[in-house]
């Protein structure tokens, strides 16, 4: 138990992608993945199911980032989607006001359904088209401060702000496992941890040890 | 030869369609190609020699597992503690382990090696019997596994052997406790396999889908819709909800995918067989990666489509489309027992995970699925629910939405066929005004004719005077200079 995800472990993180259609979900995580915007030449198949590896100071984190349906009629199908997530990203449109609306009755739910375990990020997309904004900065900022997220400035076009949010994202879901680690390790029961939630894998490459085993059969 | 015939799908000659063994009877492909009597006689070997193995392969296990019983006593100190769960039980099997071993491997674990030979005598070739063998064929391989961790291969054995002995007395259980336990064993197996059996990372994932492969194989029709709870009642209601629904077409759900570019009709096909194939599989994961080969197949056919990946707003739907057309069967079954049995490491953050919730999703619409929903209005929603009205009829496609491809393609054909009698009449019709035309045309010229002809009757003058000579009236003769004469000049 504690917090000894320090050597050769990594930590596994899910993260929802939430927002109605038009807010460049799909162009934000293909920026992140692949670098790429509406690129004719982008290899993936999909965008629904990505995944990233990092290290950040010396943890090493696989992100698995799954999109959602933003259409309004698969909005009862939320809770299905990000059941046992550690992190949701809700994407808005600055031009588009119905897509902050969007995003606060997404917030609600998640609060409702997960509680203070998951790490929200309010995300206004789209800042390379300043003049058109109709989200007041102030206001979204306000608003996610009230509901115990964090906002971000990105454009998917111009590759801003796009690379701080997931970093700052996994810092945070970081930071939220170890308290939770640190909880179940003083508390017996450990069982039930590795079943939800974060899950820590042991996966780094020990040579000498699996030789030691193949050996001494 | 056989792969050329094999392509042209027709062809089959005379010879391939008798039996195999040459008696001059017909042979059948459900009896692999023998007779009926050919086939009972080869199947009773059969099963006779796989008997034989089965009891070879047991006596074998004990002898190896007896070895390292042996060889364990040394270092029990720190294995007591580990094992002790199973410690106790172990000694008190310590009598009847032969007969332990020898249930996992015979075809049902109720019954003993002498309803296996009966079985044999009645000789009814069945899914019984395929069952059994997959179960064998799956045991051996997961024996040919464990024998490269050596020792821990042999722990890996003993435990997942005495799990299967302890589900084997739960089986009275509810599945939700039986599910529990099979979740306690995954993380057990997972802790001791890391911490005392010092199997290394890369290698953690193959050993815990072997064992997964190992112990579901086994507990398969025991776990898989039980008759405690209420599954086999949901997937009847999902199958006819999902029959309700035939009318819903593509253009409802917003599906990105067209089906006219063959390739992508192609892709939507391949779709559904993955999606239908899901339950003939019996280890969760074997099941999970139908989803995902269907997933995928899925992905193909929007990027066909748009040349663009494909985003969760585009998988859903389609998705959707897919399982209204394939009606998969017991459905809701397949998902509860992925649930229930699969590895959680597997099901939350996989890619497989991802789809398999996807698929959760798509259920979920259907049973939920309202006029809103479709952006239809309330009536012409009820109306296409109890079939007064289908939304076809409105459309230029008079087929249903799941017709397979022949159905398709002859309505097509039916289609082109009317327009083509259309245009045949028009061209008939056209035909004879032209012909009526004509006539009236002739018929026209004849009746001019005839008024010119009675305007101006013909009327022959004889000649005022008889014609002479040709050159009578030609006065002008005379002053013509005479002929050339022929002249002689000496010289």
């Amino acid at each position: 138990g504690g917090a000894g995800a320090s050597g050769g472990r990594a930590y596994s993180f899910k993260v929802v992608l939430l927002g109605e259609g038009c807010v460049g979900k799909t162009s934000l995580v293909l920026r992140y993945c692949e670098n790429k915007f509406n690129d004719k030449h982008i290899t993936t198949l999909q965008a629904s199911f990505l995944t990233k590896k990092l290290n950040i100071g010396g943890k090493r984190v696989n992100l698995a980032i799954w999109d959602t349906a933003g259409q309004e009629r698969f909005h009862a199908l939320g809770p299905i989607y990000y059941r046992d997530s550690n992190g949701a990203i809700l994407v808005y449109d600055i031009t588009d006001e119905d897509s902050f609306q969007k995003v606060k009755n997404w917030v609600k739910e998640l609060r409702k359904m997960l509680g203070n375990e998951i790490c929200l990020c309010i995300v206004g997309n789209k800042i390379d088209l300043e003049k058109e904004r109709h989200v007041s900065v102030q206001e979204a900022e306000t608003y996610a401060e009230s509901v115990g997220a964090k906002h971000y400035h990105t454009s998917a076009k111009q590759n801003k702000g796009i690379e701080e949010l997931f970093l700052d994202l996994c810092k945070r879901m970081i930071e939220t496992a170890q308290v939770d680690e640190r909880a179940k390790g003083n508390g017996s029961s450990q069982q039930g941890a590795a079943r939800r939630g974060v899950q820590i894998i042991d996966d780094e490459p020990q040579g000498q040890s699996s030789g030691g085993c193949c050996s001494s059969g | 030869m056989s792969l050329k015939s094999e392509r042209r799908g027709i062809h089959v000659d005379q010879s391939e369609l008798l039996c195999k063994k040459g008696c001059g009877y017909y042979g059948n492909s459900a009896w692999q190609g023998f007779c009926s009597k050919c086939w009972r006689e080869e199947y009773q070997k059969a099963r006779q020699r796989q008997i034989q193995e089965d009891w070879e392969l047991a006596e074998r296990l004990q002898r190896e597992e007896e070895e390292a019983f042996a060889s364990s006593q040394s270092s029990q100190g720190a294995q007591a503690l580990t094992f002790s769960k199973f410690e106790g039980k172990k000694t008190n099997e310590k009598s009847r382990k032969v007969t332990t071993v020898k249930k996992f491997f015979s075809t049902s674990s109720r019954g003993g090696p002498k309803k296996e030979i009966q079985e044999a005598k009645a000789a009814s070739p069945s899914i019984n019997r395929q069952a059994s063998l997959e179960t064998d064929r799956v045991s051996k391989e997961f024996i040919e596994f464990l024998k490269t961790f050596h020792k821990t291969g042999q722990e890996i054995y003993k435990q997942t052997k005495s799990f299967l002995e302890v589900m084997y007395h739960k089986r009275e259980l509810s599945i939700e406790e039986q599910s529990e336990c099979m979740q306690d064993f995954y993380q057990n197996v997972a802790e001791r396999l890391q911490t005392r059996g010092k199997v290394p990372p890369e290698k953690m994932e193959k050993v815990m889908d072997q064992i997964e492969k190992y112990v579901m194989t086994r507990l398969y029709k025991y776990v898989f819709c039980p008759e405690t709870t209420d599954d086999e009642k949901k997937d009847l209601a999902v199958q006819k909800r999902i029959r309700a629904l035939h009318w819903v077409t593509p253009q409802m759900l917003c599906v990105p995918v067209n089906e006219e570019i063959p390739e992508v009709s192609d892709m939507v096909v391949k779709a559904i067989t993955d999606i239908i194939e899901m339950d003939s599989k019996r280890v969760p994961r074997d099941k999970l990666a139908c989803i995902t080969k269907c997933s995928k197949h899925i992905f193909n056919a929007i990027k066909i489509t748009k040349n663009e990946p494909a985003s969760a707003d585009d998988f859903l739907p389609t998705l959707i489309y897919i399982v209204l057309k394939g009606n998969p069967p017991r459905l809701q079954s397949n998902i509860q027992y992925i649930t229930r049995f699969c590895n959680p490491s597997r099901l939350m953050t996989g890619e497989d995970g991802y789809y398999f919730t996807n698929l959760c999703c798509a259920v979920a619409f259907i049973e939920k699925l309202d006029a809103q929903s479709l952006n239809l209005s309330q009536e012409d929603f009820d109306r296409y629910m109890s079939g007064q009205t289908s939304p076809k009829k409105q459309e230029s496609e008079p087929w249903a939405p799941d017709a397979c491809l022949g159905v398709r393609q002859m309505y097509k054909n039916l289609d082109l066929l009317s327009q083509l009698n259309e245009r045949q009449e028009r061209l008939m019709s056209q035909a004879k005004k032209l012909e009526k035309d004509l006539i009236d045309w002739t018929d026209g010229i004849a009746k001019e004719v005839q008024d010119i002809v009675e305007k101006y009757p013909l009327d022959l003058k004889p000649p005022s005077q008889p014609l002479a000579a040709i050159d009578s009236e030609n006065v002008e003769n005379d002053k013509l200079p005479p002929p050339l004469q022929p002249q002689v000049y000496a010289g």
